[in-house]
């Protein structure tokens, strides 16, 4: 690895920054997770700097990379974090809070009651907005089962999100 | 024809390719219905990425921006850490107050055992307040982040505003890094932490060796954000005052 391309890999993850927190805030309820999870993916990007081929897409390598130590992580955690879910999201609304900030919390909110598959694809397609091919590839997993999942998890969205009381 | 959920979402989500996308085309054009199913796909879309798009414009936490930070002149810490054993224990998160003298006197130890030829301790007690003084001192008085110098026992990483309104700096050396706050004229220690042993790697740079304790500290006391290289000369030019 020379210093050059490790240089690159570090401007053009600096750049990639934003988009690994949003990324990381599907898979985790909690900011403070979200960002230990990007924070855990950076160092371990870093130190495989070499093993990216440049050229290839860094933003797909990266979620790959998220979504492995989330899997770790989860495994450790137990899921845990989803019943912190309401408390924090709860504190920030405030007399501000606007009707589209009220709708974020119940839609994230929904998210993190998803599985944690269904979690992965709905970051990557359609908050990222990656191509179903693109997302496939990420998890790992063939076309079919991408698509499938997807479909599974929208279902799910609507029904909680239908629901009043499982919105709120 | 009926149209599966995942024929539709795909359609919504423009993965579906000709003929089936031609097709779907038509069926929808026909059926009010069948439009309305897709049209709630798509919205459910714009409402997810809706959610999380202010994600994106949310402040960077300093310990994230901190990671990769530009490589500027990077090994500062190798010279000494080939002088230094490679493992040493991990202080975690502390505050000085919980610490007592006890731990205090064994990370003076780690330090003075460290660097013996530097002459002069770097941290001593003041009116039973732990300050930064010599090398480390210095380094927190006069080295720019923004313009760091290769080689030197002491790197200045981050320089920031605290909470109580004081400047604050991160710093570290091949064994140690922390965080001082400047009051009346001195640098107080916050927080304290052994560095890093992957700092001993080479592989990381510099910037990015400073301990999670540290970090977190950071985190914690940050007043908005760091101070940018102008607003960081600026401060040093006023001698850390505010």
């Amino acid at each position: 690895m020379t210093d050059s391309s490790s240089d690159t890999v570090r401007r053009d993850l600096a750049a990639l920054l934003p988009r690994l927190r949003r990324f990381g805030r599907t898979l985790a309820a909690r900011r403070e997770d979200a960002d230990d999870l990007v924070q855990i993916a950076v160092e371990r990007a870093l130190l495989r700097a070499d093993q990216w081929q440049p050229g290839t897409r860094l933003d797909s390598w990266m979620f790959r990379i998220m979504q492995n130590a989330w899997i770790d992580e989860a495994r450790a955690r137990e899921r845990r974090s989803q019943t912190f879910v309401a408390e924090e999201e709860g504190e920030r609304v405030g007399v501000s809070t606007t009707d589209a900030q009220i709708d974020a919390i119940a839609v994230r909110k929904a998210v993190a009651q998803l599985s944690e598959d269904q979690r992965a694809v709905v970051g990557l397609v359609l908050v990222d907005g990656l191509a179903y091919k693109e997302a496939a590839d990420v998890l790992g997993v063939p076309i079919g089962t991408l698509t499938s999942r997807l479909a599974r998890a929208r279902e799910a969205l609507q029904a909680i999100l239908s629901d009043p009381e499982g919105a709120r | 024809m009926t149209w599966s959920d995942e024929t539709l979402m795909a359609f919504a989500d423009g993965e579906l390719a000709d003929p089936a996308c031609g097709d779907v085309e038509r069926a929808i054009a026909a059926d009010a219905a069948l439009r309305e199913r897709v049209a709630a796909l798509r919205r459910q879309r714009a409402r997810l990425a809706a959610a999380f798009a202010p994600v994106l414009d949310e402040p960077m936490p300093p310990r994230l921006a901190e990671l990769l930070r530009a490589a500027e002149p990077p090994k500062v810490v190798q010279l000494d850490a080939r002088r230094v054993a490679r493992e040493r224990p991990r202080v975690l998160p502390t505050s000085w107050a919980r610490w007592g003298g006890m731990a205090a006197a064994l990370l003076l130890g780690v330090l003075l055992g460290t660097q013996p030829e530097r002459g002069g301790p770097e941290i001593g007690p003041r009116d039973a307040r732990l300050v930064a003084e010599g090398p480390i001192g210095d380094a927190l008085s006069s080295q720019l982040a923004s313009a760091p110098v290769a080689g030197a026992p002491v790197a200045v990483q981050l320089s920031f505003v605290d909470k109580s309104g004081r400047y604050c700096r991160t710093f570290s050396t091949s064994a140690l890094a922390g965080v001082a706050c400047r009051r009346d004229g001195q640098w107080d220690l916050q927080t304290l932490a052994a560095a890093d042993p992957a700092s001993a790697t080479g592989l990381r740079q510099a910037a990015s060796t400073l301990p999670r304790a540290v970090l977190d500290a950071v985190d914690r006391s940050i007043a908005g954000p760091a101070l940018d290289a102008a607003g960081e000369r600026q401060a040093r030019d006023a001698g850390w005052h505010r």
